[in-house]
């Protein structure tokens, strides 16, 4: 299970790559291997607000849907529109061409609120 | 209750499948590839399934034949031993579909007829009530070889297997193992099924995928039986539905003496069905799931829903069975509510995907 050292994670396996006041966010490589091959995501839409913990996305698999909860507060910048020709994306590369938005956080000290990454291997490893 | 196991369990997690419990089994979802790259193999070149899951009924004796016969819904006059025919067991008070199966006729009857019996894994205890017989579920795995280069890729091991046709059903043996094999499947696509003693399963797997021939799982089994238009039960089978909502009047042998639910089932069929399954595909690549309502376009009604919807993996949108008015004709469009998103859809034909084959 890869789970990069650099990143922060939710609870709810979504990461967090942290750049200044805007976040970049996706699934995790656990998230996606649960999930199985993914055909569809429901990706926020830009300027929305989201409240962290708050459902603002779907992943949907060969099996089942997902939601995708905002792991922190704020607006959101960017939204990966390539996901809508190639949600495999999430499967293939999901800290990387996976990634679902950017979001500028509201409160910056609610990162320090976000599991790092050997808290994250833990919890998955349970 | 702990879980059944396949003569293969020991085989899927080597290969490191993905186990989930199945109809009381624990059987694998998907293999490495995962459910996509698995229902594209089979839909090019050929897979095996491990469907072992499957009940087996052995029916036999003087009245065996009678005893079908009276039971299930098709008639085994149409056809002879040596072949496969699909059949329904009805519930006797409202014609509900009971289960969905495959009767296996042995080609050899000269000691009698003898009949393989194949009901859905959770069904097997009401299917053996309604004819007798004796289940033979443990003693045997079944493989199901499937895809358009099936035939071809299995006459390297097996050429014996690899000459049964489409609904043949025939005695085969490989390495010295006696065999029953069916020209059956639940993808849309050629193939064939093997009954295998369950001590060779393992030997006869591993001949089979060293022959080029890929495993795959039950999630990539569901998308492709969905992709065909076949039923499943639970799903657009089951308590409520009768065969001819269900599409499936041919299944139906009126001609014959009688078999459970004809009185129910006649008295449906001079008032007309209330419902009719429909194939409904979708814009986008969102899959449509069961559950979801389905409205005409232009109204605000619910007409129906979704029974089983998923993503096409060879037409790269949503496909869905629905049960529609039987007045909704092919063409009509439709919106399905997935969890409060419209999605466009329109009413075809099934199968969705037909074999290349």
């Amino acid at each position: 299970m890869n789970v990069p050292e650099e990143l922060r994670y939710s609870t709810d396996h979504e990461w967090v790559r942290t750049d200044g006041d805007v976040v970049r966010i996706g699934i995790t490589d656990y998230a996606q291997d649960a999930l199985g091959d993914v055909v569809f995501v429901q990706v926020p839409t830009v300027g929305q607000e989201v409240t962290a913990g708050d459902t603002f996305g779907e992943v949907e698999s060969t099996k089942s849907v997902s939601d995708v909860f905002a792991p922190v507060s704020g607006t959101v910048v960017e939204v990966n529109e390539a996901l809508a020709d190639a949600p495999q994306s999430l499967n293939d590369d999901p800290y990387g061409d996976g990634w679902i938005c950017t979001i500028r956080v509201s409160d910056p000290g609610q990162l320090d609120a976000l599991l790092d990454a050997p808290a994250y291997q833990a919890l998955v490893e349970g | 209750m702990a879980l059944e196991r396949s003569p293969l369990d020991d085989v899927h997690r080597r290969l490191g499948a993905r186990m989930v419990p199945f109809g009381g089994w624990d059987m694998p979802l998907e293999y490495g590839p995962g459910t996509i790259a698995e229902h594209l193999a089979c839909r090019r070149d050929a897979v095996v399934f491990d469907v072992s899951h499957l009940g087996t009924v052995r029916v036999d004796g003087p009245d065996a034949l009678d005893r079908l016969q009276a039971a299930f819904t098709n008639d085994l006059g149409k056809v002879a031993p040596g072949r496969a025919q699909y059949t329904h067991l009805l519930d006797d008070t409202d014609a509900s579909v009971l289960d969905d199966i495959i009767v296996w006729w042995h080609p050899d009857s000269s000691g009698g007829d003898r009949f393989d019996v194949m009901p859905n894994a959770s069904n097997t205890d009401r299917v053996r009530d309604a004819v007798g017989g004796r289940e033979t579920t443990h003693e045997r795995a079944v493989l199901a070889v499937q895809g358009p280069a099936a035939r071809q890729r299995l006459a390297a091991v097996f050429p014996e297997a690899a000459a049964v046709r489409r609904f043949r059903v025939a005695t085969a043996t490989w390495q010295r193992t006696g065999c029953i094999v069916a020209g059956t499947g639940y993808t849309g696509e050629p193939g064939v099924e093997i009954a295998v003693p369950a001590e060779s399963a393992t030997a006869l797997w591993e001949a089979v995928t060293a022959a080029g021939i890929e495993p795959a799982g039950l999630g990539a089994r569901d998308t492709l039986r969905l992709e065909a238009g076949l039923p499943l039960y639970g799903h657009e089978l089951g308590t409520g539905i009768t065969p001819l909502q269900a599409g499936l009047g041919w299944v139906v042998a009126w001609a014959k003496p009688g078999f459970r639910g004809r009185t129910p089932l006649a008295t449906e069929r001079g008032r007309g069905i209330s419902r009719r399954l429909a194939g409904i595909a979708t814009a986008g690549r969102r899959p449509p799931r069961a559950g979801c309502p389905v409205r005409l376009d232009g109204q605000d009604g619910i007409v129906g829903e979704v029974t089983s919807g998923n993503f096409s993996p060879v037409l790269g949108h949503g496909i869905a069975l629905a049960f529609l008015p039987p007045d909704v004709e092919v063409g009509t469009p439709v919106t399905v509510d997935v969890r409060g998103t419209a999605l466009a859809g329109t009413v075809t034909t099934t199968p969705f995907v037909t074999s290349a084959g």
